[in-house]
């Protein structure tokens, strides 16, 4: 099997909720503990450094005062904390698609645990396929690929197909690219 | 026992219950009975928030510490059947600007490298390594690994209790369990409650309280899985400059860290 199925809607969700520990398909119904009290809110992410020493407190006195008259405002983080990790899911198998070679990593899954759920979705989706697209997600290529390094940037080529590995959270995913030239 | 005298007896038993039923708020009542009314609203025990302060209040001093953190997490499958997976932690921290991070299961290995300017993330098996620009604190990198790389850095509230991001506002309950020895040393164990959490806390007696074990229960799930992680500390590390920054080996790959909304977008394709 030299060519793996796109799975990218399956693989962007994956992406979107990945945490340090979690990776969660679309489909899964598994979940993880959380692992977290509290959260920080140091600023927003996209500007990131420009507010990171803003006040915890600042743009969230809407919330003042629900039932907690001593301290204010983080009620709102309360509950998106709960949203983010009700989310998360995990692991149909782990011990499923042992044989696929992700990640380099003890030859065994990427994945703090989780990871096996998102390469078995894409190793059997990509029975039924033939070719594959660009800018198409997996999770694995054949253990045949070849590194190779142009231009300081990582690539798996898989005879005609070249593959991007990248970090989607603590997850290696691979794009399939055009061959860089 | 007489009968007549067991009747009294249980007339005074009943009477009292229900004088303790109508007269007592819960915190008021014995430890067995507040248990009994865990709907009720739970206790809130200044002196367990208070030792939660203390706690952070320490936490915040520290300045050069390293951290092992032996982890058990819980995960729930498509059964309902909750499993198992350890894993190790390790920290060395400078804040706010210095942190190299071990994270270690059965099925994954990663280092985190964060000097102030440039967090790292790298695969010692995989052989790569992503960088970006991060925040001018620990706690903001924090945030932004979290919302903008989709990357929870582990026992984040390490780094948030003692700041306004860890609110004892939040708590709905606090209470002192007992004594506890955690790996010889006597700690003081206290649990805590707020929404979608239930969590319990092992404190070190004595004027360095240090947390020693951290069990975090998800409540919000109706099989409540567990976090659970033992902490073993080193509050007097030294470290070179260099540890936070990454140098990539010579066989090492650098590959993108991608952002959270720049894969919502490629789904959108």
């Amino acid at each position: 099997m030299n060519i793996h199925k796109p799975v990218v809607v399956l693989a962007a969700l994956c992406a979107v909720t990945i945490g340090l520990l979690y990776t969660a398909p679309a489909d899964a119904i598994q979940r993880g503990a959380r692992t977290g009290i509290n959260h920080a809110h140091a600023g927003g992410g996209g500007a990131r450094a420009a507010n990171v020493n803003r006040p915890a407190n600042a743009g969230h006195a809407a919330n003042a005062n629900r039932g907690h008259p001593a301290n204010v405002d983080h009620n709102r983080d309360v509950n998106r904390n709960v949203n983010r990790d009700v989310n998360r899911n995990v692991n149909r198998d782990v011990h499923r698609d042992i044989d696929v070679d992700v990640d380099v990593d003890n030859h065994w899954h990427d994945g703090w645990y989780d990871h096996p759920v998102a390469t078995a979705a894409a190793v059997t989706t990509a029975a039924v396929v033939t070719s594959a697209v660009i800018g198409s997600i997996v999770y694995s290529v054949p253990p045949s690929c070849v590194t190779s390094v142009i231009n300081g940037i990582a690539y798996q080529q898989c005879g005609n197909t070249w593959y991007q590995p990248q970090y989607a959270g603590t997850t290696v995913q691979y794009i399939v690219v055009n061959p860089p030239g | 026992m007489s009968p007549t005298l067991l009747r009294t007896a249980i007339c005074l038993a009943m009477a009292a219950s229900a004088a303790a039923v109508q007269a007592a708020p819960p915190t008021a009542q014995g430890r067995p009975a507040a248990t009994a009314s865990t709907a009720a609203t739970p206790a809130i025990d200044p002196k367990a928030v208070a030792a939660l302060e203390k706690m952070g209040k320490y936490l915040r001093t520290l300045k050069n510490f390293e951290l092992k953190g032996d982890t058990t997490l819980e995960v729930v499958d498509d059964s309902g059947q909750k499993l198992q997976f350890p894993g190790t932690v390790q920290y060395q921290v400078r804040p706010p600007t210095g942190m190299k991070l071990t994270v270690k299961t059965d099925r994954k290995e990663r280092e985190f490298f964060y000097d102030g300017k440039t967090f790292t993330v790298y695969g010692p098996k995989n052989k790569y390594y992503a960088s970006v620009d991060a925040p001018p604190t620990l706690h903001g990198l924090i945030e932004v690994a979290r919302d903008q790389y989709g990357i929870e850095l582990p026992l984040p509230d390490l780094f948030l209790w003692g700041t306004p991001d860890a609110p004892t506002s939040a708590l709905t309950g606090a209470r002192f369990i007992g004594p506890a020895r955690i790996d010889g040393t006597v700690t003081e164990q206290y649990a805590f409650r707020q929404d979608g959490v239930d969590w319990q806390l092992w404190l070190e007696q004595g004027d360095k309280p240090l947390p020693r074990r951290l069990v975090i229960t998800t409540t919000d799930d109706p099989a409540q899985p567990q976090y659970a992680a033992d902490l073993t500390w080193n509050t007097n590390a030294t470290f070179k400059d260099s540890a936070f920054t990454f140098v990539p080996p010579k066989d090492a790959a650098r590959i993108q860290l991608v952002e959270v909304d720049v894969v919502a977008v490629e789904e959108d394709k």
